[in-house]
């Protein structure tokens, strides 16, 4: 423990801060103040939402070696939810109740499985039983959602219900409850189908643990609560929503959409990814694969046009604050920040990137789960060798990167338009934000998204002041990209291998 | 029940390479026993096999009577087996405290066992707080095998502990495994003949992935014959000068 094993530890950061902070002095003097405290801001703007998108992508490259080209998608599916949910939430009210369903019967593998483990079924007749089981879920799981009005669910959204005095007049008329029922409960039992399938009946290698039975009874009852309840509330739901104040729907829109992200993440993991392990390249191409579907099921759900989501009334009162603290009490759009008129809600996604890169080194450095990551980053082997179920992590870690893609998108949702695009794009800067920082490390992609972000508005500047090709600020990043790379090939804070 | 463990025929692929082709050994309880063989005999498979890190394709693993081949290296581990791999696997960005943290299986493993984890091996309890990348070699090695302590693992897999250690830190390795033994049973992958005569009780020597030769190690050292058939080069590499 010396100065050069320090200044070796921390030298990509002492570089970097030293490097913004004298840019910032030149910035400072040759822009003046306003210009430079207005390109400041955007640029942390952008750079807090590719931290979103980069620290899941960047975790579960470095955990699990996949390269997860659907994360862009996860950021729109992030954005699409939130909106929806903010806006006239009935889509997501209705499908509730089959999604739930479906986690209900898987939920219950586990169980299956100590059900099933002692049959006697011949070895070849296995493989045989798991398809015919899989073949049957999806023969039953179609039955249940056929005739249901997917596209009129998904439109009610498209007209804002906010312009209407009362949102109940809103409201889309909706399967009765007489004729929902059997919906649901057809998909519990392809769900139950599948999780036999998965149980692999009669195959004793496996081992089935008592913890796991009883938390995975634990689990699908909750969920059959949940799943009766959402069937119930199906109508009334989306009502109660909109009639709750407009902030407090914002929050649980952030919170919904997280959730919707990290629920298909959990789905995208042990689906898709978990029976590819063996051909990592196969993991990669699913992968965009994912992204290709997800992409066009949402232009045929809601056409492939771009919305603008409304800003919650604590950022959309019209004026502007004096000050931070003057906004506080009177929630205007704008904000004075340092003579620079500035969005408000620009400000709070700053404030959400960094309360997320906060929650993420609290998670990182002070919880088991955290720790098992920072090893298994390393040693995936060896943590399995300590008795760690690692596969059981790499779908947290998943769920995780996930969620935090989709909050990112719903985060931007107010202030860029929800589009089919929007995935890609982010996409991009993701891949170049986690390259720039180094692979598997969050803390280099959030100083990586913090050069990136920067780089972009100071890029824009001068495009604008020299009237250059706004090309510029994009050609930047990739700039920026080469010369890390040629200085560190590892990325800033990557490590050799 | 005298084995804990016994490994019958295994043969195991490592990709298309054929790495173990018959490889059966038994370990007695509360004792050493030791694999001795060539480089690239199939040691260190032998051990990735019985904990399922490289699944054998035929044959049985029986571990405390349950057959365990097939199953989950997880789940082999949680039945109490502990693994201590070559070149001192430690986790770097981890501090030592959190090296031995993650190897709880239950909580509370490491306040239960950490008196007798720092009689062992006094230097990590002064060390607990530094990240594993500032250890010298023998601290690594002293934390590789400390953290496969922590659990209460019936069955130790220990492999090279001496490779790159120098004499000193390889006597003092040397005496923790000796004063293991006492309470748990070890497997041990050592290519230091020295070494692994004066700690084994018993041996099994691998030779082109197949067990050849097992035995008593008391009965080993006398004879020179085989030492020099199978063994020739890692004896005189490990001071074979008895």
């Amino acid at each position: 423990m010396n100065v050069k094993q320090l200044w070796r530890e921390r030298s990509a950061l002492v570089i970097v801060a030293a490097l913004l902070i004298a840019l910032s002095v030149i910035g400072w003097t040759a822009m003046g103040q306003r210009p430079f405290v207005r390109t400041l801001l955007s640029g942390l703007t952008l750079g807090a939402l590719l931290f979103m998108v980069a620290s899941g992508l960047t975790l579960i490259f470095g955990l699990m070696d996949v390269l997860n080209f659907a994360h862009g998608a996860m950021f729109m599916v992030g954005a699409y939810a939130g909106w929806q949910f903010y806006t006239n939430p009935t889509f997501l009210f209705g499908l509730a109740p089959l999604v739930l369903a479906v986690m209900t019967g898987l939920a219950l593998t586990p169980v299956l499985r100590k059900l099933s483990i002692d049959w006697t079924i011949p070895g070849h007749w296995r493989q045989a039983l798991r398809t015919a089981l899989i073949v049957g879920s999806l023969a039953v799981a179609l039955l249940g959602v056929l005739g249901l009005g997917f596209k009129e669910l998904a439109e009610t959204a498209m007209v804002p219900s906010m312009v209407a005095a009362d949102p109940l007049e809103e409201a889309t008329p909706q399967e009765p409850l007489a004729t929902f029922w059997y919906r649901p409960t057809l998909l519990l039992a392809a769900a139950l189908l599948l999780a036999l399938a998965q149980a692999r009946p009669g195959d004793r290698s496996q081992v089935v643990h008592r913890e796991e039975v009883r938390r995975g009874l634990i689990l699908a009852s909750t969920l059959l609560v949940l799943t009766l309840v959402a069937t119930l509330v199906r109508e009334a739901g989306p009502l109660a929503v909109l009639k709750m104040d407009a902030n407090w729907r914002f929050v649980l829109s952030l919170l919904v959409g997280a959730l919707i992200g990290g629920g298909l993440g959990a789905v995208v993991e042990m689906g898709l990814i978990r029976p590819l392990y063996e051909r990592p390249l196969f993991q990669v191409l699913v992968t965009l694969g994912l992204a290709f579907v997800l992409t066009e099921t949402i232009q045929v759900l809601w056409d492939p046009l771009p919305y603008q989501m409304s800003r919650p009334p604590l950022f959309s009162q019209p004026g502007k604050a004096e000050s931070i603290w003057a906004w506080m009490t009177e929630h205007t759009s704008t904000v004075d920040v340092m003579g620079v008129t500035f969005p408000s809600y620009r400000l709070f996604i700053i404030v959400l990137g960094g309360v997320m890169l906060v929650a993420l080194h609290l998670l990182m450095n002070y919880s088991r789960l955290g720790m098992i990551i920072r090893a298994g980053v390393q040693d995936r082997e060896m943590v399995e060798a300590l008795g760690i179920n690692v596969r059981r992590v790499f779908t947290l870690v998943f769920v995780l990167g996930a969620g935090l893609a989709a909050l990112g998108g719903i985060g931007a949702a107010p202030f860029i338009p929800v589009e089919p695009v929007m995935g890609d794009r982010f996409m991009m800067q993701g891949f170049i934000t986690v390259v720039i920082g180094g692979m598997g490390s969050y803390s280099g992609a959030a100083v990586g998204a913090l050069l990136l972000g920067l780089s972009r508005a100071f890029g824009d500047y001068l495009a604008l002041k020299f009237s250059l090709t706004p090309a510029i600020s994009e050609a930047s990043t990739v700039i920026v990209m080469a010369i890390v790379l040629l200085v560190r090939p590892a990325g800033l804070f990557g490590r050799k291998e | 029940m005298s084995h804990i463990l016994t490994v019958d025929a295994i043969q195991t692929y490592i990709g298309q390479f054929h790495i173990l082709e018959g490889v059966s050994l038994s370990v007695r309880r509360k004792s050493i026993t030791v694999l001795l063989g060539r480089n690239g005999a199939g040691k260190t498979t032998t051990l990735k096999s019985i904990l399922g890190l490289t699944p054998p394709s035929e044959g049985r693993v029986v571990f405390d009577g349950e057959e365990i081949q097939g199953k989950r290296a997880y789940d082999i581990a949680g039945m109490g087996i502990g693994y201590v791999p070559e070149h001192r696997a430690i986790f770097r960005d981890l501090s030592v405290g959190e090296n031995l943290k993650i190897a709880e299986r239950q909580k509370g493993d490491l306040d239960r066992r950490s008196d007798f984890i720092f009689s062992l091996f006094p230097d990590l309890k002064r060390l607990y707080h530094l990240p594993g990348d500032h250890l010298s070699g023998g601290q690594q090695q002293m934390l590789a095998v400390a953290r496969a302590l922590v659990p209460d693992n019936k069955l130790l897999l220990i492999d090279e502990p001496s490779s790159g250690l120098a004499p000193v830190l390889i006597e003092q390795v040397m005496e923790a495994i000796r004063e293991l033994s006492a309470t748990t049973t070890v497997l041990l992958v050592e290519q230091n003949f020295l070494m692994a005569s004066q700690l084994g009780e018993h041996y099994t020597i691998i030779d082109e992935g197949k067990s050849v030769h097992e035995g008593e190690m008391e009965e080993l050292v006398e004879d020179e014959a085989l030492i020099q058939q199978y063994l020739g080069a890692s004896v005189a590499q490990g001071g074979g000068g008895r």
